[in-house]
């Protein structure tokens, strides 16, 4: 597995590259939010690691960019208490963010988290309303149209569509999505459900894939 | 109250004045009165003597002449009156004026004109007709009369006319008075107006002033000494606007600093971070005294790194960039999740926590995160300074507010240390060996914590009896505190 890490500070961009190899990943790097286009495509990495503050040009952008061409795993790299850059990032499509100084097991952590297939599947295909979800191919059609999502939206979807009866609280879709075993932000599934919403739903303010139970969570379908 | 002070001195002169017209005049009639009466007493005297009185019948007639003939028509009234106790002549009339009541001359006088010898008596009286009553004098001299021996002679003087006179002047001074004193109210209003007016708005703009708004000035027409004032008043708004302006850019200045530093500090930190805890978990092959190295090296990079994040949180705090995430949350279970990341701790210290809560849930609009980390503060706090001895959180509320308390027996502090307690950096004992790494900013994020929830904060400690920390925040946001649910637990009923 090949992961992107981008970052304009030479000692934790080796660092950072150092706990990746002794986790058994291989690692690429780029210094400059400029250049991570070229370098990304070059490479063809299986996850992005992406500072926000970066020169050149800022991680939130990069993150739009790569979004626009592929669904791969983006992890964005912040500081603490800078909300609006964690909104601004996952709004951009990343699906998960560190805040930095973190623990080289928490990098791992969250970096095998978002590598990981999707296990345990005893059906192959899984209907939810107009969609038909083809489980092994990660592969999600409405009538013979095909959605394009990514890894991490398709794995929401699947997880709320696999038990339609069960309302999923935000802790129990962070522990099961994104695999954090202790509080973590619920504002990771709030963008992403709409993001999910944005491409599954006919209109996506009057959603009837994937609703809202108030005060509760969420559930596939409208019961 | 110029017109005030005006009224009193116009009345008081007023008075004066109208009281010594009515004394010179009463003076006046006086002396007249009692000259009319010498005359009288003389002419009745001439009369009796130079008349040939042989018998009672024409001493009658005689003295009935006499009195009409001293009457003055409407201001002067005669009696004759006889002394009583004369033996002779015992049927002999006394004549009297023909409106006179004279039972309105007093006993008294009467008394004294006939102990007087030829002295005259006086008196002043109120004399009523139909209508009113106007003041009068009677004045008395005993007359001897042949034949029928002592009378008295009395003339009543009405001074019903000096009265009108002394009416008409008093009424004059009145009016006088008020036309003077409505002049003086008039004319003190519009002269105290031009020179309070620049004052009175010289006192407006320097209230403003107090209440912050420099940029407020005052008019600085003119050059007496009021425009001087409000200059000065100018300028002294000026200079503290600078001044203000001044600090509040090294405030910022300083303030961004803080963050700055501690920003860019991040960075780093993040790799000596991640550095420090790949060494730290190869440390087993490494020999004795690196291994140390590497557990000294990866404990002291947390406690680096929580003082790191205390100071931004300080600084946040500084620069005024902290909204707490308000929700309705339970405080008791907030209270459990301090208490279990604590325990590992306390286990350490060899310390019992005991819990006081009430049953159900306590809701409270507060922000759970910040809250619970406050709650953690203290408890560490406690278990640090507790000496191993019990302590106690307890939890209570009354709908209006919810209080903890947090109470230690351990060292307790003295005055001076309580009011310190808050301190950035401040330790109660800069000498004592520290085991948990307190970053030493932990009790004023605490404090800044519970003020941004409107809330208290407090402290009650004793020397080597133990410190209570006593947290109450309102039930909801918008509440204002008045009282804590929890007394601040005097360390003594711990045991």
């Amino acid at each position: 597995m090949k992961i992107l890490v981008v970052d304009d500070d030479n000692a934790l961009r080796e660092m950072v590259g150092i706990v990746l190899d002794n986790a058994g990943y291989q690692s690429v790097f780029c210094p400059d939010g400029a250049q991570a286009m070229v370098v990304f495509e070059e490479e063809n990495p299986d996850l992005v690691l992406l500072d926000v503050m970066l020169p050149g040009e800022d991680g939130v952008s990069v993150c739009k960019k790569i979004r626009a061409v592929s669904g791969i795993p983006i992890i964005m790299l912040t500081a603490r208490g800078e909300t609006e850059d964690v909104v601004n990032g996952l709004e951009a499509g990343a699906d998960d963010y560190i805040v930095k100084p973190f623990q080289p097991n928490e990098l791992t952590a969250r970096v095998k988290a978002r590598l990981r297939p999707i296990s345990g599947s005893e059906t192959s295909v899984i209907t939810v309303g107009p969609l038909v979800l083809d489980v092994q191919g990660h592969e999600v059609k409405r009538g013979e149209q095909v959605i394009s999502l990514t890894p991490l939206e398709f794995k929401l979807l699947y997880t709320l569509a696999s038990k339609p009866n069960l309302v999923f609280s935000r802790e129990m879709l962070l522990d099961q999505v994104w695999e954090y075993d202790y509080k973590a932000d619920t504002r990771l599934v709030n963008v992403h459900v709409q993001r999910l919403r944005a491409k599954v739903e006919d209109d996506p303010d009057n959603p009837k894939i994937v609703t809202t139970v108030r005060g509760i969570g969420y559930r596939a379908g409208s019961g | 109250m110029t017109v005030l002070l005006s009224a009193i001195a116009t009345f008081t002169l007023g008075g004066f004045m109208s009281y010594t017209l009515a004394d010179g005049l009463y003076e006046s009639r006086l002396e007249t009165a009692l000259e009319d009466t010498s005359s009288a007493v003389n002419t009745v005297n001439r009369t009796l003597s130079g008349a040939a009185v042989s018998d009672e019948t024409t001493l009658q007639t005689l003295l009935n002449s006499l009195v009409p003939t001293l009457e003055e028509a409407g201001s002067r009234k005669v009696a004759l009156l006889r002394s009583p106790g004369q033996p002779q002549l015992q049927l002999l009339q006394s004549p009297v004026s023909a409106d006179l009541d004279f039972q309105l001359i007093p006993d008294e006088l009467r008394d004294a004109v006939r102990q007087g010898g030829n002295q005259l008596s006086y008196q002043a009286v109120e004399l009523s007709s139909d209508q009113s009553t106007s003041p009068g004098l009677i004045v008395g001299a005993p007359v001897d009369v042949p034949l029928a021996g002592q009378f008295e002679l009395y003339l009543v003087f009405d001074f019903f006319e000096s009265q009108l006179t002394l009416d008409y002047v008093q009424q004059v001074l009145t009016i006088g008075g008020l036309i003077l004193l409505a002049i003086i109210g008039v004319v003190s209003y519009f002269v105290t107006r031009r020179l309070v007016k620049p004052v009175l708005k010289a006192v407006e703009v320097s209230e403003e002033f107090a209440k912050g708004d420099l940029d407020r000035r005052v008019s600085e027409k003119g050059e007496d000494a009021v425009s001087t004032l409000a200059r000065s008043l100018n300028r002294m708004a000026r200079s503290l606007q600078q001044q203000i302006d001044q600090l509040d850019q090294l405030s910022k200045m300083q303030q961004r600093f803080v963050s700055d530093v501690s920003h860019e500090l991040r960075t780093p930190m993040t790799t000596i971070k991640l550095a420090g805890e790949v060494i730290f978990a190869k440390r087993d092959d490494l020999d004795p005294s690196l291994r140390r190295s590497a557990e000294l090296l990866h404990d002291q990079i947390s406690r680096f790194e929580q003082l790191l994040a205390d100071l931004l949180e300080i600084s946040r705090y500084d620069a005024k960039a902290v909204t707490p995430d308000i929700e309705s949350a339970d405080l008791n279970g907030i209270v459990g999740r301090a208490i279990a990341s604590i325990e590992p701790l306390a286990m350490n210290k060899e310390t019992e926590i005991q819990i006081d809560i009430p049953s159900g849930s306590v809701d409270v609009e507060l922000d759970p995160n910040r809250i619970e980390r406050l709650l953690r503060n203290l408890l560490a706090n406690a278990v640090e300074h507790g000496l191993g001895k019990p302590v106690r959180i307890s939890v209570a509320t009354d709908g209006h507010a919810s209080a903890v308390t947090v109470s230690d027996q351990g060292d307790g502090m003295d005055q001076e240390q309580m009011d310190r307690v808050f301190d950035r950096f401040w330790r109660a004992d800069p000498a004592r060996q520290r085991s948990v790494g307190g970053t030493g900013l932990g009790l004023a994020i605490a404090m800044e914590d519970a003020l941004l929830h409107n809330g208290w904060l407090e402290v009650a400690s004793e020397k080597n009896k133990g410190t209570t920390f006593r947290l109450t925040l309102p039930v909801k946001t918008g509440y204002r505190l008045t009282d804590s649910p929890l007394p601040m637990q005097s360390t003594e009923e711990l045991a």
